[in-house]
């Protein structure tokens, strides 16, 4: 797994860049086993007609760009996309965005996801700190991070015990075990997501500086979760 | 890593010793002489001839070279500008550990940091280990050691305490003497050039004196080896950290999400509770959880009982309890049994309220029946001032009830009350009976002490939910 995650490290180092797109991300997510829905990058319109109705509508379109971080500021993301003539109607829309948002912005590809069913919003992080070195963040996402920066921390490498025990730690906590008579989440699943990002961080320590999975989506219990945007900073090698 | 020299040496050199009083080198040459260190003293001045503390007559050698014995451990109070030379000297000696009090090091910027660097590099090179610089210096109470230029009388305990400040170092040695705080061990580490907190843990841990360890950090340079030594040593020994500068850094340029809600403290957070360090926010909350977690054993279940003589500090320690986590026993028909010991007005249910009516006498029978109980496994002894309760009475009897019974279960006292309460809680706290003057100040101490055994617990047997 680490030779694959490398491989897609090492072409971005090459090229220069300093951070990952997020196809790049969820290809070194994936190699370590984490729950990334399926998905394609293509280069043109047709293609992504025909992946699209390989997986069924409706579909989300986003466009790739090193020099676009944040895709919904730039809006180059696309939704809920339900037929092949809305599909290349968005094509159009993304592209002229991105044109709009950074003029010589370089494009690799357009990401073509399914549209996923939502979930409990959860974000996973990891940053670096000067003295303990990398850590692991968990909390729940959109306004629980954005305001009340309801998360938690742990030095990595985290035992499964750090990981349960980093979700009951935040406030939120009940939001997930099933309040106002919702089905609990799949604590497992998140558990399980953690577990990964850290050993993920840690074989490939000297790589990787900080790095979102943010939102990631959350299902009841026994039912998983998906990674839908991820972002990885690497470090200046 | 031995630094057994810095805590029992066998001799002491004072470098820059003085014979005038208001001089660094005259203080530790007295705190030295007068806390009864029983090792050969040798004071060093370039000076030389001879010099008289507290009516005890020493030679003063112009360099370490030239006195005749060996020299376990060297404190350095000359200026910076003499440390090098000393140093050298120092090394060609053979001393051990090396204690440098002089500032005017790394505090001051990136020139002294590549000298202090220099020295302890040298230092290295003759298998000496430096502490500091700019410290205030170590005691370790067994050995009867101050050799330190604050305070002279520490209370011998069992509480060992790291002062990474030099002045709120001795302004709190001092108030561990006011307060009846006994240490073990307090030593000094300033700049942390060579020791630093990990490697003082490592020693502590194995150190027979020192029951619970207490520090106070600004900032550690190796988070992981720091994590390494606690994780390890919280497993055995409690410590308590108070972290100063939590609101450092608080703009640094980040790419991602994560990195912009990660400021330096909640890094820090996340490394105290993985290892088990217990956080306290202020100064006398971490001497009072010192206290009970360097007295106390660890509790063998989850029932506290408390007995108090006044509703209202019952109530206000129930509600500490509360959010502290701490479960109240509640089995009524057990709690019955101290009935006994009060008017038939009173209430047995916990908080056991012995009223106002209760003397020395009753809290002596509801004491003694808590300690025995085989499910009451920590008490919490609440006491307001009233016209019939003798402070003093009340001190004996809780002393003498708690002795009695072997000290095997966690006891915490608060006494609310005037002057002769103020002297009743230091009997008691010089008899190792944690007491503080407020209740949440006991319940928090106690409360303490459970995190501390349940992260404990939880590192030796823990289950998936």
């Amino acid at each position: 797994m680490k030779e694959e995650a490398l491989e897609v490290i090492e072409r971005a180092l090459s090229q220069g860049r300093s951070s990952l797109v997020e196809y790049e991300a969820k290809r070194v997510l994936k190699a370590y086993g984490l729950p990334i829905p399926e998905e394609k990058l293509v280069e043109n319109p047709d293609e992504a007609v025909e992946y699209a109705n390989e997986i069924g509508y409706p579909v989300v379109l986003k466009l790739m760009s090193p020099q676009i971080l944040h895709k919904s500021d730039a809006k180059v993301v696309a939704l809920n996309v339900g037929t092949d003539e809305d599909l290349r109607k968005a094509w159009k829309e993304i592209h002229n965005n991105a044109k709009k948002y950074k003029d010589d912005a370089e494009i690799i590809g357009v990401l073509v996801a399914p549209m996923l069913k939502p979930g409990k919003e959860i974000i996973v992080g990891v940053t670096k700190d000067p003295q303990f070195g990398h850590a692991l963040m968990f909390g729940l996402g959109g306004i629980f991070v954005e305001i009340l920066k309801d998360v938690t921390f742990r030095i990595i490498p985290i035992e499964e015990k750090d990981a349960w025990e980093m979700i009951k730690n935040i406030k939120g906590y009940p939001i997930l075990t099933g309040a106002r008579g919702e089905p609990p989440a799949d604590l497992e699943a998140i558990v399980d997501i953690m577990l990964r990002v850290s050993r993920l961080v840690r074989e490939l320590e000297s790589y990787i500086k900080e790095m979102d999975l943010n939102p990631v989506f959350v299902y009841p219990r026994g039912e998983g979760a998906a990674v839908v945007d991820a972002r990885i900073i690497l470090e200046n090698h | 890593m031995d630094m057994e020299e810095l805590f029992n040496p066998e001799s002491i050199a004072i470098v820059g010793a003085s014979a005038k009083p208001g001089k660094i080198g005259y203080s530790i040459m007295r705190n030295l002489v007068e806390y009864g260190y029983e090792g050969s003293i040798y004071p060093i001045n370039i000076k030389g001839g001879e010099m008289t503390i507290k009516d005890r007559k020493f030679k003063v050698y112009k360099s370490v070279l030239d006195v005749p014995g060996k020299i376990d451990m060297a404190v350095v109070a000359v200026p910076a500008a003499h440390v090098p030379q000393v140093v050298d000297e120092c090394g060609r000696k053979g001393v051990k550990v090396l204690p440098i009090i002089s500032s005017g090091f790394g505090e001051l910027g990136e020139e002294g940091k590549r000298i202090e660097q220099q020295l302890v590099e040298k230092a290295r090179g003759y298998g000496m280990r430096v502490i500091g610089p700019n410290i205030f210096g170590v005691v370790y109470t067994p050995s009867k050691l101050n050799a330190t230029f604050g305070p002279t009388d520490i209370i011998p305990g069992k509480l060992a305490f790291i002062s990474q400040s030099g002045a709120l170092g001795i302004a709190l040695m001092g108030w561990t003497i006011l307060e009846k705080i006994g240490l073990s061990a307090l030593v000094s580490i300033g700049n942390k050039s060579d020791v630093d907190d990990a490697d003082l843990l490592d020693y502590l841990e194995k150190d027979k004196n020192t029951e619970a360890i207490l520090i106070y950090m600004e900032g550690i340079k190796d988070g992981r080896k720091f994590m390494q030594s606690a994780k390890r040593v919280s497993r055995k020994k409690p410590i308590v950290v108070i972290k100063a500068g939590r609101s450092e850094r608080g703009a640094r340029a980040v790419a991602s999400h994560t990195g912009s809600l990660a400021g330096a403290d909640r890094i820090y957070t996340a490394a105290f509770e993985q290892t088990g360090v217990l956080r306290a926010f202020s100064i006398s909350e971490a001497f009072d959880w010192g206290r009970a977690l360097s007295n106390l054993p660890e509790p063998q279940g989850d029932n506290v009982v408390i007995i108090t003589n006044g509703g209202g500090v019952g109530v206000m320690a129930t509600d500490a309890c509360e959010e502290e986590g701490l479960k109240l026993y509640d089995n009524l028909e057990e709690l019955k049994v101290f009935a006994n010991y009060m008017p038939p007005f009173g209430s047995y249910k916990n908080p056991v309220d012995l009223t106002g009516m209760a003397t020395a006498a009753e809290y002596e029978g509801a004491l003694k029946t808590a300690l025995a109980h085989p499910e009451m496994h920590a008490v919490v002894v609440l006491c307001c001032q009233t016209a019939i309760l003798d402070a003093k009475d009340l001190a004996d009897v809780l002393i003498n009830a708690y002795t009695e019974s072997g000290r095997k279960k966690p006891l915490v006292v608060a006494m609310v009350g005037g002057t002769e309460f103020r002297e009743a809680i230091n009997v008691l706290n010089e008899n190792g009976i944690p007491t503080y003057p407020e209740p949440e100040r006991a319940i928090g101490s106690i409360a303490a002490l459970y995190r501390w055994h349940n992260w404990k617990t939880k590192e030796q047997v823990w289950r998936r939910p």
